[in-house]
């Protein structure tokens, strides 16, 4: 066990590195750099000049990013170009609020999608055609659901919301709430962007659980426990429950890490200060240091979601963990 | 002797009058608005970009301001000036009792700083570029603590209107970076806001990274209204940072925000129009805008060499065919959903000042356009409806545009479709707004573009880097050594006259002949200058809405919301 969590651990170091390397360097490639996006074209060549020396933009690529591994083992990630400030102390306060976000979805499509799939898994219709149409119905609305992205989740929510007047339409906080604190301004704002990136995911929720939960209702342990005369709703919300889930256990941790990196539509379009945001910024000003900042940070989410999922299968299934 | 070019404002009070302040305006408040972006520094010196020119326009104050309405330049921490006789010096006369917003007093020495400031090697600030007349310095002595002379080393006609660009910073708070050659690095955003000090209505008093700034009424602010009270009205002015325009439309709509920073897409329009009826928002149309749509190709000499279309890619029947190819009505149509008017050269109807009526319109002619390239060897040699060269080679060339702007993504197209009319292949090709600026600005490696710049100014004198064969955006042909045409020679000649011209009607006439000589060549082909609408909250009071940017929040300081 310990020797395959140490493989996974090295492969996540490597994918960190490769990730944020190469997110460097294409930035670097991509046409244009930080000073001709933020000096404009008016600017005179001189000026154009002493700026790029200033930020190390006028050296050659190569050089460029020697400089940037010299400091990135040293832990020093540089100095954004657009901010101004630490790429070090730009990542986590973005990143906190992405994992806000993140968990939030988590928690909702959880609590959402898991009992629909108990409930459609443990009602299947019978060999007549006779039965319950609430699996239908949660099927159908999961299929729905899975098929669209969060982009349109998210603007439906939004347009639900501006409608309504339920809840706020974007942002993170309102102007006079408290900037820091679980507050239930914090938690109305949180509906919009959560609930979009949650609906999905509870439908694909839905759908695994579902199918693990049909699978064990119908294991020998099961039946056996029911023919013992044991309730049929403690029996599925307890030992079939505990039985099926292993596809979600599996997929759990990936989707964490998915989530903590790859909210980036849903942050803009509900203006969601995280990191999917403070990396499109990057991007948009050509910040290459912020670029690969940003883009080291979600490929440590994704190699932690996944390393999490590793280690949990392997706990559950230790052939998994064998060379 | 010298002549008076402005007289303090009519106030008793010891500031300026404002524009058409009423009697009974609310006070207090919050004013929400939104911007796209976030601020990239506390200071005007070390960024440019339009979050940070609006953080510095609430907490700071110029020495004249340009009055957006009127277009005209105005007092204010220069309360009059006087021109000397040769057009070089300008003396202007501070107001007195002026304090910053820590209470300290504003004197000409803060005035000398700025532009020490501003011109400093280290602190590497773009505004230097802009502070210069005829590619000169200029040359700032205090005189007295109320009193400076700015001197231009060439008679400079636009004179102090330069000085519109220029924040005054407070010695007292960045001398010392300015001496340890750290400037450009402070007031950044890690900055706590107390330390941001300013005359400007404003002070700063939060950033909250990715969400908001909050400016609270600066108690210390100069500028008083017409009754002779304080200024500004509001408490406090919240700016939210939203990045996507649909939620921003939406959070207006809603009464969520009071206002967005800029004007509004055409698309925008008929949802925001229906809001405008119910009367949850109010929306103003100010006019034909200042800048339009334009396409240009890479003039710079063997810019095609071996290339074998540059025997025609590069010469003016070509752009004056797609002149008369493109039917501008169709696109202010189609592009802008009617809310556009068809332009025939850089200057707009709605710059008055130096518009000319009587600039050659370009008529819709598709026969005249298929002479044009007739006459420089394009012709249907095969009969299938393309032109070829002499040696059957098809008339096409690639047109970059920016990815992301629906309007000219649209308005690529219109050109594409309208050129296919005529027997001409465009390739559009649509860049990211950095990889496009950098492929004509920087690398030249471009047929041509179709974009929008705006203008610094409406006055040509503060343009010059359009206008001058030697200019950083002279789009076509960037900085020349030598102009490489003789047309843009005639250019150059004029403008250096009408730059230094006292004289406003010559001027006007001098740049009337600027523009003849520029439509008959069309080094840059202007098409639909769209109209400019801006959408605020009922809620909003005093409004003085303009057509140059910021167009709600040019005077933040007489801005009011009713409670």
């Amino acid at each position: 066990m310990v020797p395959y969590i140490a493989r996974r651990l090295i492969f996540a170091v490597f994918l960190v590195f490769a990730v944020s390397s190469s997110s460097l360097i294409l930035a670097r490639l991509a046409g244009g750099d930080y000073v001709t996006e933020s000096l404009g074209i008016e600017a005179h060549a001189a000026t154009v000049e002493q700026a790029r020396a200033r930020y190390g933009l006028d050296k050659s690529m190569g050089a460029q990013y020697r400089d940037w591994l010299g400091r990135v083992v040293r832990l020093d990630l540089g100095r954004s170009l657009l901010y101004d400030r630490p790429v070090s102390d730009l990542i986590p306060e973005r990143a906190a609020n992405t994992a806000i976000l993140a968990f939030t979805a988590l928690l909702f499509a959880t609590l959402i999608g898991l009992p629909l799939g108990v409930v459609a898994g443990s009602r299947r219709r019978g060999p007549g055609g006779a039965g319950d149409v609430i699996p239908g119905v949660i099927r159908a609305t999961s299929l729905i659901l899975l098929s669209m992205p969060p982009l349109l989740t998210s603007l439906f929510l939004i347009f639900v919301a501006a409608r309504t007047g339920w809840m706020p339409i974007a942002g993170m906080r309102s102007p006079g709430e408290p900037a820091t604190g679980l507050t239930l301004d914090l938690l109305r704002h949180l509906i919009v962007p959560a609930g979009a990136l949650a609906l999905p995911l509870a439908a694909m929720f839905e759908r695994l659980q579902a199918q693990a939960m049909a699978e064990a209702i119908g294991a020998p342990f099961v039946l056996a426990t029911l023919a013992r005369g044991v309730p049929r709703s403690r029996v599925v919300w307890r030992d079939a429950l505990k039985a099926s889930l292993r596809p979600i256990a599996a997929v759990y941790g990936i989707v964490i890490g998915t989530l903590l990196s790859g909210s980036f539509v849903v942050e803009v379009i509900t203006a969601w200060p995280g990191l999917g945001r403070l990396m499109l910024d990057a991007l948009r000003a050509r910040d290459v240091f912020l670029v690969a900042g940003c883009a080291g940070a979600g490929s440590i989410f994704l190699a932690l979601g996944s390393l999490l999922s590793d280690a949990a299968l392997a706990l559950v299934d230790p052939r998994v963990a064998e060379p | 002797m010298g002549a008076a070019c402005s007289s303090p404002g009519t106030s008793t009070t010891g500031g300026p009058a404002t524009n058409g302040a009423a009697l009974g305006v609310p006070r207090g408040g919050n004013l929400v608005v939104s911007v796209r972006n976030e601020p990239r520094s506390f200071s005007r010196l070390a960024a440019r970009e339009t979050t940070t020119d609006l953080l510095s326009n609430l907490t700071q104050a110029k020495l004249v301001r340009i009055n957006k309405v009127t277009l005209e330049v105005e007092p204010a921490l220069a309360e009059s000036w006087i021109r000397s006789d040769d057009g070089r010096r300008y003396t202007l006369k501070l107001r007195p009792g002026v304090v910053f917003s820590d209470g300290q007093p504003f004197t000409s020495a803060d005035v000398v700083f700025t532009f020490k400031a501003v011109y400093d090697e280290k602190t590497g600030s773009s505004l230097a570029d802009s502070l210069q007349a005829n590619g000169k310095r200029l040359r700032v002595t205090a005189i007295d603590p109320l009193t400076v002379e700015i001197a231009f080393a060439d008679p400079f006609a636009a004179g102090v209107r330069l000085l519109d660009n220029l924040p005054i910073l407070p010695r007292h708070k960045l001398e010392a970076a300015l001496d340890a050659g750290k400037l450009g690095e402070a007031w950044n955003l890690s900055t706590p806001p107390s330390e941001i000090v300013g005359l400007g209505p404003f002070v700063l008093s939060a950033y909250i990274p990715g969400q908001r700034l909050v400016f609270d009424r600066n108690p210390r602010y100069f500028r008083k209204a017409p009754d002779g009270s304080a200024l500004p009205y509001l408490d406090r002015l919240t700016i939210e940072i939203i990045p996507d325009q649909s939620a921003e439309l939406l959070r207006l709509e809603a009464g969520q925000i009071d206002m967005t920073h800029s004007e509004i897409l055409p698309e925008a329009y008929a949802p925001l129009k229906r809001a405008a009826d119910a009367g949850r928002i109010k929306l103003v149309d100010l006019g034909v805008g200042l800048d339009a749509n334009s396409l240009w190709f890479n003039l710079k000499p063997g810019a095609f060499a071996g290339d074998p279309r540059a025997a025609w890619l590069q010469r003016d029947e070509l752009r004056q065919a797609i002149s008369l190819a493109v039917d501008r009505q169709l696109m202010a149509d189609t592009v802008y959903l009617g809310a556009a008017a068809p332009v025939f050269g850089p200057i707009t109807p709605a710059n008055k000042t130096w518009y000319w009526a009587g600039l050659p319109k370009t008529p819709h002619d598709i026969e005249a356009a298929k002479r044009k390239l007739a006459a420089i060897g394009l012709t249907d040699r095969t009969g299938d409806g393309t032109l070829e060269d002499a040696r059957g080679r098809p008339a096409q060339f690639t047109l970059l545009t920016r990815t992301g702007r629906p309007d000219l993504e649209r308005g690529a197209a219109v050109i594409r479709d309208e050129m296919k009319k005529i027997g001409v292949v465009v390739n559009v090709v649509t860049l990211e707004a950095g990889a496009l600026v950098d492929r004509f600005a920087n690398t030249g490696k471009y047929e041509a573009v179709y974009y929008s710049p705006i203008a610094s100014d409406t006055d040509p004198a503060l343009n010059p880097d359009f206008w001058f064969s030697f200019g950083s955006a002279h789009l076509w042909n960037m900085a020349q050594k030598m102009p490489a045409t003789d047309w843009e020679r005639r250019i150059d000649e004029l403008m250096a006259k009408q730059i230094a011209s006292p004289d406003e009607s010559e001027r006007k006439k001098l740049f009337d002949e600027v523009q003849q000589v520029f439509v008959e060549h069309e080094p840059v082909v202007y098409f639909a200058a769209p109209r400019v609408y801006v959408a605020v909250s009922s809620r909003v009071t005093n409004l003085t809405p303009a057509i140059s940017r910021p167009q709600t929040l040019w005077e933040p300081d007489t801005l009011a919301v009713n409670k």
